[in-house]
């Protein structure tokens, strides 16, 4: 019985560490790991931090920032952009910067 | 080992998956966790406290579910945080906030907000079964060290 017990919660707790480090995001592929950029008027500009600087309205099928690969820029996040000042109702754009 | 103990048994083993899983997946990705819980509708100021105490709280839930001695508390406690997320599910579906945020943690954040919300009723009704399962041992084991004394 103890025998039984001791395997179920062995595989318990293997499953959930190796499953955490199997589905950990890896740097090189995880946009979210790389600059984020958002468009503003026809131009990438540089996004800040996630939910300091800004964050992903959902849902929306927008998309809310970029990342680059080589020169492109690519989609990484989806909602509507917008400042940390959405969280209080009234959303104004933040000033592009670079 | 009689139905009820696997039954038991399996309960604990799904929450301490559960548990695990989520808090090594924030810890091994911890500035994005930052990002995302700065991302909720809570005061930013908030944050600093969160981002220690769920995951820690989630590894010491995990622990107390392990043992035969502790897994009452860690049942109870189970149950507790379960139905705090469930709560702010629904108050995040309800559009009590000015904005939905995303909906994040490992594999879990590949979830959508409805989905999230039956996600966690499940571990809630699972806690509710294992404390109903671990009661009667509970107290059986209260009374032979009462008896034992006396």
């Amino acid at each position: 019985m103890k025998k039984i017990k001791f395997m179920i919660m062995t595989l318990a707790i293997a499953f959930s560490i190796g499953g955490a480090f199997a589905t950990a995001p890896r740097p090189a592929q995880e946009c979210q790991a790389a600059t984020q950029y958002y468009l503003n008027g026809g131009a990438y500009v540089l996004a800040g931090r996630l939910g300091i600087d800004y964050i992903c309205n959902t849902p929306s099928s927008a998309v809310c920032t970029y990342y680059k690969v080589g020169t492109t820029y690519m989609p990484c996040m989806w909602g509507n952009y917008c400042t940390s000042n959405c969280k209080t109702g009234n959303p104004t754009p933040k000033k592009a910067r670079n | 080992m009689n139905k009820r103990q696997v039954v038991l048994e399996s309960i604990s083993a799904l929450l301490i998956m559960l548990f695990l899983y989520a808090s090594i997946s924030k810890f091994l990705d911890f500035q994005r966790f930052i990002g995302e819980m700065n991302n909720q509708p809570l005061p930013n100021s908030w944050t600093p406290f969160l981002v220690w105490t769920v995951p820690s709280l989630e590894i010491a839930i995990s622990l107390a579910l392990i043992f035969e001695r502790t897994r009452m508390v860690g049942l109870i406690a189970s149950l507790v945080l379960m139905t705090l997320f469930t709560i702010y599910t629904a108050v995040i579906l309800l559009h009590f906030f000015d904005y939905v945020p995303c909906s994040c943690g490992g594999v879990i954040r590949k979830l959508s907000w409805p989905q999230h919300l039956v996600f966690n009723l499940f571990f809630v009704v699972l806690s509710v079964i294992g404390i109903i399962l671990q009661r009667r041992s509970f107290f059986k084991s209260i009374l032979i060290t009462k008896n034992s004394f006396v």
